[in-house]
């Protein structure tokens, strides 16, 4: 891997160049609405984006599976039906100064959109897009990234990665497409930037790992084998079945599909963001529903994301970033939950009185 | 065009199978695509109304017959009754096949019974007359059927026809009171029609499909008789948005109703956690 340095001015005239050619560029932002919250947004001008203030209130899903869009639109003529293609190939964006834990998200829900069937509108939008993520110094009680297997300097998903060097950044080339951001961009970086950003590199995952310990290999499978577990009759006594935490993750991907009028004749096929969370996702027309209780959703959240999504794909379907703890209502925090499940897992089986 | 788009397709007749389930065939607009059109029995799809959104069901015609397919549905949610609402010549949308099928090729040489209740018939029609297009590759054919009434037993016309033919043994069940004067098919529950039509599990697959109350209390029988689990085949439902894996919400456990089904046998059934 190469790397660059690159000074704030330097970095505010890559924005300038990228702008001025046309490409949207999405950074962390101060939120309108409440200035001590970030949100990713586009910005106009480098002078917009807040990098490394705190964690955005929504992770970067939303830019490449918006909450809802248009799959298709319709139009009924006397002649039959019309179908109007909405395009698969996006406009090309650069994301700015994005943590590192909503990076590997993208990362992770590729594989899902690319099981066996490809959904080109997230690939569309995932290929337009290069990603330059911060070494993350923003973490607070509630992070675990370094539990399931990132960190805080984790170059996961991403292209380039900055840490923070005296009077700029030191720039990490990750990718092809990272070094093509860059041409003609930076300096060549001193010895004693490079040594100080791997130091960084390495301090910032102490700050994360005492929140929680390692999630073991073996707690798939120990998942997988207790799904009748009693204790998952206990375990989401709290929760509301409001779907906050799906709307908040960054690997929350599951969707609804729903037909809308426009007019009599015309309307739009939408994909909105859905959750496993509510009653409604799984219920039958009949009135039959697998999961008629809020522990049998909470069930499947845990299971899908620490052994279903892992059987299938490898990854755990989560990236620690504990958003869905900060947004619960009801208090669900999901590491203190899964540290419970982790205890449960790896206690010694009681000897039975023979 | 992405992967959620639909395939138009025209209603060329329509069927009242029940006075609320209906069977539609169709036909694809795009003639080259009709020819192309290929699939196994047992793969589902996502039919659609414009304007009300898609539902998910089983193709119910045999790959034999090609240039059409057929569904069957009961008008009971949004998208069934809006497709109760259309009339031969109008446009569905169609997205498909998707899922795993039954092996019609392992089953070859072997005799086959099929059992099924209700509008669980669907799938296992598309199955019987893949089989009878192709009779001479298969042993001996046995069909179950069973319902809550006579009113509620589908594909009338078929039944007479498989009634008349030599080649299969045919047997009709309505439940106790579900009788009407003129019936002259068994008064029982599809295990008893089962434990008095079928003698013997050798060398046979099963193929069955109903309510699952049907299924719970059938499968003990097929077991007796001695059919294996691994040749006791199935196909489930559950409700679907994507068809193809990514919508997350077919899945029980860790397998997913769409990619790794419809089709399933009672031995990975046996497996599955109980949220079905």
């Amino acid at each position: 891997m190469t790397h660059k340095y690159l000074s704030h001015q330097g970095l505010a005239a890559l924005v300038a160049e990228l702008l001025s050619a046309g490409t949207r560029v999405i950074a962390p932002v101060r939120a309108k609405d409440d200035a001590g919250q970030i949100d990713y947004q586009l910005i106009a001008s480098y002078e917009e984006a807040a990098l490394g203030v705190r964690l955005p209130r929504r992770s970067l899903k939303e830019f490449f599976l918006p909450p809802t869009e248009v799959l298709l639109s319709y139009k009924q003529t006397k002649a039959g039906v019309e179908i109007t293609d909405v395009p698969t190939v996006a406009p090309p964006q650069v994301i700015l100064g994005a943590i590192p834990c909503d990076v590997a998200g993208l990362a992770v829900v590729d594989k899902v959109m690319n099981w066996d069937y490809r959904d080109e509108l997230w690939f569309g939008r995932r290929d337009a897009t290069t990603i330059v993520n911060l070494l993350c110094n923003i973490m607070d009680a509630t992070c675990f990234c370094t539990a399931v297997g990132l960190g805080p300097e984790s170059f996961t998903g991403s292209d380039v990665m900055l840490a923070p060097v005296e009077g700029g950044y030191l720039a990490y080339l990750i990718t092809e497409r990272g070094e093509a951001l860059l041409k003609g961009h930076g300096e060549e970086a001193a010895a004693d930037a490079i040594a100080h950003a791997e130091a960084a590199r390495k301090e910032v995952r102490g700050k994360v790992e005492p929140n929680l310990a390692a999630v073991p290999a073996e707690f798939s499978t120990w998942l997988a084998s207790n799904f009748d577990n009693p204790l998952w009759k206990t375990i989401a006594l709290r929760c509301h079945g409001c779907g906050a935490c799906a709307a908040v993750c960054p690997t929350c991907h599951c969707f609804d599909i729903v037909d809308e009028h426009i007019s009599a004749d015309e309307g739009v096929r939408r994909r909105n963001w859905d959750s496993c969370q509510t009653s409604l996702f799984t219920l039958h027309a009949s009135g039959h529903n697998p999961r008629g209780s809020q522990s049998e959703r909470f069930r499947q959240r845990i299971q899908h994301k620490f052994a279903i999504y892992p059987s299938r794909f490898g990854d755990l379907l989560c990236t620690g970033c504990g958003r869905c703890s900060r947004a619960c209502p009801g208090g669900m925090d999901l590491p203190t939950i899964v540290s419970e499940l982790v205890a449960l897992s790896e206690a010694k089986p009681e000897v039975s009185g023979q | 065009m992405n992967i959620y788009q639909p395939h138009l397709m025209r209603i060329r007749e329509i069927t009242d199978e029940t006075v609320d389930t209906r069977t539609l065939k169709l036909e694809f607009e795009d003639s080259g695509l009709a020819g192309q059109f290929q699939f196994y029995a047992g793969q589902f799809g996502e039919y659609s109304v414009f304007g009300e959104g898609e539902s998910t069901f089983c193709i119910a015609s045999p790959p034999t017959r090609s240039g059409y397919i057929e569904c069957s549905f009961k008008a009971t949610g949004k998208v069934t009754q809006a497709l109760r609402r259309l009339n031969v010549g109008d446009t569905v949308g169609f997205r498909g096949p998707y899922g795993n099928h039954f092996p019609l090729e392992e089953m070859k040489g072997h005799s086959i019974v099929f059992i099924a209740g209700g509008i669980g018939l669907a799938p296992v029609r598309a199955v019987i007359w893949n089989v009878l297009d192709l009779r001479d590759q298969f042993k001996d054919v046995t069909i179950i059927y069973g319902a809550r009434s006579v009113g509620d037993l589908v594909y009338k016309r078929e039944l007479e026809e498989w009634g008349q033919r030599k080649d299969i043994k045919l047997c009709l069940a309505v439940d106790p009171g579900g009788e009407t004067p003129e019936w002259k098919g068994m008064v029982a529950r599809i295990p008893t029609a089962v434990e008095q039509t079928v003698t013997t599990a050798e060398g046979n697959f099963a193929v069955i499909c109903g309510p699952p109350i049907m299924i719970k209390f059938t499968l003990p029988v097929l077991e007796k008789l001695g059919f294996p689990g691994d040749r006791i085949y199935t196909t489930l439902e559950n409700r679907m948005k994507c068809g193809i894996g990514k919508c997350g919400r077919c899945n029980i456990g860790p397998t997913y109703v769409c990619k790794d089904g419809p089709v399933f046998t009672a031995t990975q059934m046996r497996k599955l956690p109980q949220e079905f």
